[in-house]
């Protein structure tokens, strides 16, 4: 297994559990989605999962090893982290923002070698975002920056790539675009993709297995298509909604109570 | 992917820097009231002292001041590089954290207390000077962990109330010293460099040339820190760490500075933010070369200070305020345009 959690429970200082007893497993090259309504604890438990945060008790194990087993720079090897849109403060070129990946490789004299520019390269040219490779993060669109950073991840050249909510901020083309790349290096690389979404339709679009948290701390976890039914749905985000096959995929369209279609 | 940093670049943008403070090192020591005579320097001492009167002004006088200036420039810039990125904040500085209210109190107590000890060389001024200011960072950096929160934050807001609080008691203690008192400590808060012995800029430049290379080992560390902890740690570097030993070894450098020449202001916020505009933010590149352009930038300042009013002299400190501030409002003009236009 590349990920095993098993009975993880986690609180916030002095608060009610957040996540009660969570376990789950994921194999190399596998897509998993994160989807619950806010609050449910998706981001908490992408934190546990990079080591950011500890969890009160309960375990995970990345390729069969103990999660704190590892050093920070070991762990950097194994999981990549992007995280919601985010400007940094100085003017660091996309470029410069890429190489950064590199960091756990770097020896004493932290310059990149001739392998480290060779990684770079290749994460510029598997997200085609060579083009703006000198341009300062900060003039970039929010579309171009989070790309930038799906670069960085891959750069890091890890067996997993953790992504917190990676297009909530981005227009419809943008986020089909990240999946597609998403989805592609899942393929191509056997990278295991855990993406945190509000949105149940790129996860059942997309993702082989899906982890539904709801607010009250239970969860569902299993393949995409057993674990996402209307009925599920409406019972974790309190909406209504129509189901509807598309190919071999089921989308689901939220039905308000004064929608123009609806009945009430 | 132009603008790479390689090794090769970095070398030779450094030693182009260095180029730049040992000529400016050099003209200052030859600038001043009294003319210098290359060549009766370079005929040596003569077989007994004040035999000649060039060497003797030229080696043991304006040499020592230069060095001495470039010190404490070198030390005020780097330490700017560095809380910069620490805090994460173009706006920060080397005093920010209370090293300069620290620092002043010591001053004043010494000036008050009448001590008249001498360490290693230091006088009691520079001794207070220096132990205050490490001890008001440290107190600054338990108050913002006992503080908790995330860190910088809780650091800064530590820093702001212990500055306040300092300059109530340096506003109650100037108030009640005589005139003849509170002139010296003037003078010493608006960053004072007066000659020195040999023994303690010796002593000086080992710490701050140790600081700055220590600090010059994790670069690559801070680069990646200005992205915040979270994302540090995802790319395997321990934010605790390293800011505790950023935080170290500039507020180190930051004492040994003030301890030589008081509170020399806008070094460490003008050539830091100069130097990032024209050569980009990695740190690897942008440390060597502030401290080096901040020791060049020092060396003018006080060459100035020292002839523009001769026989008398102003406090450095002055200077590189009234120089700092056009020059660093030009290169913003200049370079921003600049990056403007490649949107």
């Amino acid at each position: 297994m590349n990920i095993e959690v098993k009975n993880l429970c986690f609180a916030y200082k002095a608060q009610s559990e957040i996540l009660k007893n969570i376990s789950f497993g994921l194999g190399q090259g596998s897509f998993l989605s994160i989807a619950g309504p806010n609050g449910a604890g998706k981001t908490t438990l992408l934190n546990l999962l990079s080591g950011l945060l500890k969890p009160m008790s309960g375990s995970i194990k990345i390729d069969d090893a103990p999660l704190q087993s590892y050093s920070i720079k070991q762990l950097a090897k194994k999981i990549a982290v992007v995280r919601q849109e985010f400007v940094p403060v100085f003017e660091f070129s996309a470029a410069q923002v890429v190489s950064m990946a590199r960091t756990p490789y770097l020896g004493a004299l932290a310059f990149e070698t001739d392998a480290d520019k060779e990684a770079v390269a290749d994460a510029f040219e598997m997200t085609d975002t060579a083009r703006f490779a000198d341009r300062p993060l900060n003039h970039l669109s929010g579309g171009e920056r989070q790309l930038i950073f799906i670069a960085r991840a891959l750069a890091q050249q890890t067996p997993i790539l953790l992504l917190d909510e990676p297009t909530s901020f981005l227009d419809m083309g943008h986020q089909v675009g990240i999946y597609d790349l998403l989805k592609k290096m899942q393929i191509e690389n056997q990278k295991t993709i855990v993406a945190v979404t509000h949105d149940i339709n790129l996860a059942a679009q997309y993702s082989d297995a899906t982890l539904l948290l709801a607010a009250d701390g239970t969860y569902k976890f299993g393949p995409t298509r057993d674990v996402l039914t209307t009925e599920r749905i409406e019972n974790v985000f309190g909406v209504k909604t129509f189901a509807a096959q598309v190919g071999q995929s089921r989308f689901f369209f939220p039905l308000g109570k004064y929608g123009k279609g609806s009945r009430a | 992917m132009t603008d790479q940093l390689t090794p090769r670049r970095l070398i030779i943008k450094i030693a182009l820097c260095l180029a730049l403070l040992v000529i400016v090192m050099f003209v200052c020591s030859l600038v001043g009231t009294q003319k210098v005579s290359l060549r009766a320097v370079f005929a040596g001492p003569g077989d007994e002292p004040g035999q000649n009167i060039d060497y003797d002004i030229f080696v043991r006088v304006r040499i020592p001041r230069v060095i001495l200036a470039a010190l404490v420039g070198a030390a005020l810039a780097a330490s700017g590089v560095v809380l910069q990125a620490i805090l994460r904040n173009p706006l920060a500085e080397p005093y920010i954290l209370g090293i300069s209210s620290g620092a002043a109190l010591g001053v004043i107590m010494a000036v008050m207390l009448g001590l008249s000890w001498r360490f290693l060389g230091g006088s009691p001024l520079a001794i207070m000077a220096f132990v205050f200011a490490l001890g008001t960072v440290w107190l600054v950096w338990l108050i913002g962990h006992l503080a908790g929160g995330s860190g910088i934050t809780s650091l800064l807001l530590a820093g702001v109330v212990v500055n306040a609080f300092f300059s109530a008691v340096i506003m109650l203690l100037t108030s009640i010293i005589d005139s003849q008192q509170l002139r010296s400590t003037i003078f010493w808060l608006m960053g004072n460099i007066t000659e020195k012995d040999f023994s303690i800029l010796f002593l000086s430049a080992i710490f701050i040339i140790a600081g700055i290379a220590g600090l010059f080992a994790i670069c690559q560390k801070l680069n990646v820190l200005t992205f915040g902890r979270q994302e540090a740690q995802s790319l395997g570097v321990n934010p605790r760490a390293i800011t505790l030993v950023a935080f170290a070894l500039a507020s180190f450098i930051t004492a040994v500075a003030v301890g030589l020449s008081g509170l020399v202001g806008f070094v460490g916020l003008v050539v830091p933010h100069s130097v990032r505009l024209v050569f980009g933010p990695d740190h690897r590149q942008l440390l060597p070369t502030s401290a080096l352009v901040g020791a060049a930038f020092v060396v003018v300042c006080d060459t100035i200070a020292r002839t523009i009013i001769a026989p008398a002299q102003l406090p450095v400190g002055v200077i590189t305020a009234i120089i700092g501030g056009p020059v660093f409002l030009l290169l913003l003009a200049r370079y921003s345009k600049k990056v403007g236009s490649l949107r």
